[in-house]
């Protein structure tokens, strides 16, 4: 098994659960966003969780970064446990564990200039710069990301979608953080432009020794980007590939693989035998949420919630009749 | 890497900032030269009037416009000009007042409420919601009933009247606000409540609240020159709009130009304020968030 | 001859010409992929040939859309107006907003076949029940009686085809009918689209930035970059032997299987846009291969030895020296 300092961020237990209101006094629906994910995240390497509408990614990479309070399960970083900080303790942290938004369109506030974006981190971390220190650390971060530094002084609206999404990687690399949760930070630009932040979140991984939780819904992109793979499903983890190529075993991430189109007219894929639609998170059922699209499910699976069961190599499943 | 376009920045351009834009419109242009002048008039009332607001002259009562009195005299030989003159002054100071302190209000209530929901909210929102609906003319009369009449507790009513569309307005800006990336990624940075606020979230709102409080001060016009009429506003011998139009009123077809000129200013200077604000509205182009209350 | 053939299409909206030249041809039965980023003026294309560029304050500058013989860019809209819906359709990209909000779904579905094809209410529901069927929407008979916002995003964009096939056209014109869909539903819409041509012999032209989609379904592609096109071909040459810079950045901007870290580079620059178009060839400042001649002069789209077309004077150059 590997030794706890090898993992960056251990995550146990976590779960979440959004009560809604209908109206003052009406009844509450219980959305279970998250529940009972177990993860480690190695140091130094990319890892990938791809999963469709309501499977949690997003509220994963949140409570990653304590955005979001988890309602039940533990979080440790570098061994200090996110629950038991304080708010200063906390304020620390957010140095060494920044997030990367999916939006590049609103993560800048409109009334900023870039360099005033750029120097918020420090401005909120209490850091005081003198001009020039402040105008060579904005030189600096936008250096970093390949931008030029002529544009310090413009406001977001005159960027394209892929500067803004730098400006926002920048922001988040400001203190030299260990770890950048990125949340679809390629989902709203063109391709030519994806292809270009990803390319340069390669080179600053390497630069700077960066370990990276890489949010997706685009199986290819993160079979090409990550070293392991995540696979979530209406808020449990189903399946973790150790590496890209491994072989699916559980139906779901078949049926997500097959789904994903090789830029390869040669290579079509036959997709007769996909049916059925992502269940509602508020309605969960009470075996395995996959059972109702499931070729392979039977009583069992919609009795029981499979447990996610790891083998030698690393490769976990959380299925009763996994494929291979 | 990979070469972004050459970026040039864009130079400063009078035309295309926000005062430009307004008044290059020609309803922005007139309506602000009206005020404009209006407020340079109440200003320096004490100048330029021919004629002191109290001084009576009973030789000349009820004289239609001549040259000696270009809007002629009110029943007491007044000059009505000069009359209308001070009360801008009165009007103009009253509702700009009551309306800028209900604003400040306003925003650090609707603020808190929105920013920080639970029961603070439930509260805030409940007695807001309960104030709008009464008519503000309702609520003032109220106000007033119970503190007595003149200038102060007009400025009260008026205050109170409005606090609701403030709070409101306010309140809707900051939770949409609150939902936008820029703020979870001030959040994320390790940012405090204080800089959200005051940094991001605050000068974000201010826009559509500002134009509302511009708006909503045309209708304190109205509002404190209906309190006027009553008899309820600004005690005589200080002339206010409305208090002139209620005593024109008796004289109405001996003497009409006592009531119609206050009514006519009365009308246009809310007119002018109307149109200035719809023009600043589009200039600052924030239409779809004015929606929102 | 070809079911639908656009020849040198340029259009003018208040000034600017976002489309230049534009031509391709869709044949019963088949499917035609219309690729390009954002800004590249693939949607505006589709509302050319619907005629429906007035509503944009748009209009035909020069060029022919001939549809079934019939020059569209010559009829009045009386005449557009029995076309579009009936020989036609329209799939748009965000099935929410097709969908009217207060109106069963299935009467929606109704509006169509009663008013292209006359049928009577009772007629017309039970046409519109069995092509959801057809469609694979389950329990249909119920879901007939549903409104919008009781369905999946999916399921609404499956009304919204059954919507599109009802009066039985000849062309489909979906544009970027899964974007706003998950993956596992995309595949399925996908299928659906290609299962509807082979059935019926409908021609469809799918507008996407996916290339993943292009792949699996297309017969034939035209790759659009700023308004013009860049490389038409069929769909196996296009991946297997791209020839425009453009096609061939664009192909080596998708990660896939056995791609080396690393190797996913981007296009520098980004897509210009409308109002600062750069002169000659509207790709030539990105552009790996450029030539002198480049920004002087705008590549025509040539028709090459063994098939297809390409816009671009490197090529041209390499063509006739070769």
């Amino acid at each position: 098994m590997a030794e706890p300092m090898r993992d960056l961020v251990q995550i146990r237990g976590l779960g979440k659960t959004f009560e809604s209101r209908k109206g003052l006094l009406g009844e509450s629906r219980r959305l279970k966003a998250v529940t009972a994910v177990d993860l480690d995240i190695p140091r130094g390497k990319v890892t990938g969780v791809v999963g469709e509408s309501g499977c949690g990614k997003s509220t994963l990479a949140r409570l990653v970064v304590r955005l979001l309070r988890p309602s039940e399960g533990s979080i440790t970083f570098d061994g200090a446990d996110l629950q038991q900080q304080s708010n200063a303790g906390m304020r620390r942290l957010r140095r060494r564990i920044q997030m990367v938004f999916q939006d590049p369109y609103s993560a800048i506030d409109p009334r900023y200039t870039i360099a005033d974006a750029l120097l918020e981190p420090f401005q909120v971390q209490g850091v005081r710069l003198s001009l020039a220190e402040a105008r060579a650390k904005v030189d600096e971060l936008l250096d970093m990301v390949r931008l030029g530094r002529e544009l310090a002084s413009s406001y977001p609206h005159q960027l394209s979608g892929g500067q803004r999404q730098r400006i926002g990687i920048a922001r988040a690399l400001a203190f030299r953080p260990d770890f950048l949760v990125l949340d679809e930070p390629t989902a709203s630009l063109d391709v030519s432009i994806q292809a270009q932040i990803v390319a340069l979140l390669e080179q600053l991984k390497t630069e700077l020794g960066l370990t990276y939780l890489f949010i997706s819904h685009d199986l290819g992109l993160v079979r090409y980007f990550c070293d392991r793979i995540v696979v979530m499903y209406l808020g449990r983890v189903v399946e973790i590939l150790p590496e890209p190529r491994a072989k699916p075993r559980h139906p779901y991430t078949r049926t997500l693989l097959d789904s994903t189109f090789a830029p390869d007219p040669t290579q079509r894929r036959d997709i007769s035998r996909l049916t059925g639609e992502i269940a509602s998170a508020y309605d969960l059922p009470a075996g395995c949420a996959f059972a109702a699209r499931c070729a392979f499910a039977d009583e069992t699976c919609r009795a029981k919630v499979p447990e996610l069961m790891t083998d030698a190599f690393g490769h976990a499943t959380a299925c009763f009749h996994p494929l291979n | 890497m990979s070469a972004e376009a050459t970026f040039t920045p864009r130079r400063a351009d009078f035309r295309r900032s926000v005062a430009g834009k307004v008044l290059s419109t020609p309803k922005g242009a007139i309506a602000g030269a009206y005020l404009f002048l209006l407020v340079l008039l109440a200003i320096f009332a004490p100048w330029i009037t021919p004629y002191p607001y109290d001084a009576q002259n009973l030789q000349v009562a009820s004289q239609a416009p001549s040259w000696a009195h270009w809007l002629g005299t009110d029943e007491f030989g007044r000059d009505v000009l000069s009359r209308i003159i001070y009360g801008a002054r009165t009007s103009l100071s009253v509702s700009t007042t009551a309306i800028a302190v209900s604003v400040f209000v306003g925003m650090v209530l609707g603020a808190a409420a929105g920013y920080f929901g639970g029961l603070l909210d439930r509260a805030v929102t409940t007695v807001v919601d309960l104030s709008w609906s009464f008519p503000e003319i309702l609520l003032a009369l109220i106000l007033v009933a119970i503190v007595g009449p003149g200038l102060h507790s007009t400025m009260f009513a008026i205050g109170i009247a409005y606090l609701a569309q403030f709070t409101r307005l306010t309140r809707a800006q900051i939770l949409s606000l609150k939902g936008e990336t820029y703020v979870e990624a001030t959040i994320n940075l390790g940012a405090s409540h204080a800089h959200i606020v005051f940094r991001h979230l605050m000068p974000n709102a201010l826009a559509p609240v500002i134009v509302c409080g511009m708006l909503a001060t045309g209708d304190a016009i109205i509002l404190e020159a209906t309190l006027g009429f009553f008899g309820l506003g600004a005690q005589p011998p200080v002339p206010s709009w409305g208090a002139m139009m209620s005593s024109g009123s008796a004289l109405i077809f001996k003497a009409p130009w006592i009531i119609i000129f206050p009514g006519l200013v009365v009308a246009i200077s809310v007119i002018a304020i109307n149109l200035f604000g719809d023009a600043l509205i589009r200039a600052l182009d924030i239409r779809a968030s004015l929606r929102e209350v | 001859m070809a079911l639908l053939e656009v020849s040198d299409l340029s259009i003018d909206i208040a000034g600017i010409k976002p489309l230049d030249g534009i031509g391709f041809s869709v044949d019963e039965g088949r499917i035609l992929g219309l690729v390009g980023e954002s800004g590249s003026g693939k949607s505006l294309t589709a509302l050319s040939i619907m005629g429906l560029l007035p509503l944009i304050g748009g209009r035909v500058e020069r060029g022919s859309i001939r549809f079934d013989g019939i020059e569209l860019t010559a009829q009045p809209e009386p005449a557009l107006r029995r076309l579009r819906g009936r020989r036609i359709a329209f799939i748009s990209q965000n099935p929410m907003t097709s969908l009217d909000p207060v109106m069963r779904v299935g009467a929606q579905i109704d509006q169509v076949s009663r008013l292209h094809l006359g049928l009577d209410a009772k007629a017309a529901a039970a046409r519109s029940i069995a092509l959801m069927e057809r469609l694979r929407i389950p329990a249909a008979a119920t879901v007939y009686h549903h409104y919008p916002h009781e369905l999946s995003g999916g399921m609404k964009q499956r009304i919204v085809i059954t919507m599109a096939l009802s009066a039985d056209p000849d062309l489909i014109i979906a544009d970027e009918p899964t974007t706003a869909l998950d993956v596992t539903i995309q595949a399925q819409i996908v299928q659906l689209l290609m299962e509807l041509v082979r059935d019926r012999g409908v021609a469809l032209i799918l507008i996407t930035h996916d290339m993943g989609v292009v792949a699996q379904a297309c017969d034939h592609v035209v790759v659009l970059y700023a308004g013009r096109v860049a490389e038409s071909n069929g769909v196996k040459e296009i991946f297997a032997a791209p020839r425009h810079p453009y096609t061939k950045a664009l192909i080596r901007c998708i990660p896939r299987d056995g791609m080396t870290p690393g190797s996913l580079a981007g296009i520098p620059g980004s897509v210009p846009s409308v109002a600062k178009y750069p002169s000659g060839c509207r790709f030539h400042p990105r552009c790996p291969d450029v030539l002198k001649i480049c920004p002087e002069a705008v590549p025509p789209l040539e028709p090459q030895p063994f098939g297809g077309a390409v816009a671009c004077h490197a090529v041209a150059a390499r063509v006739t020296h070769g």
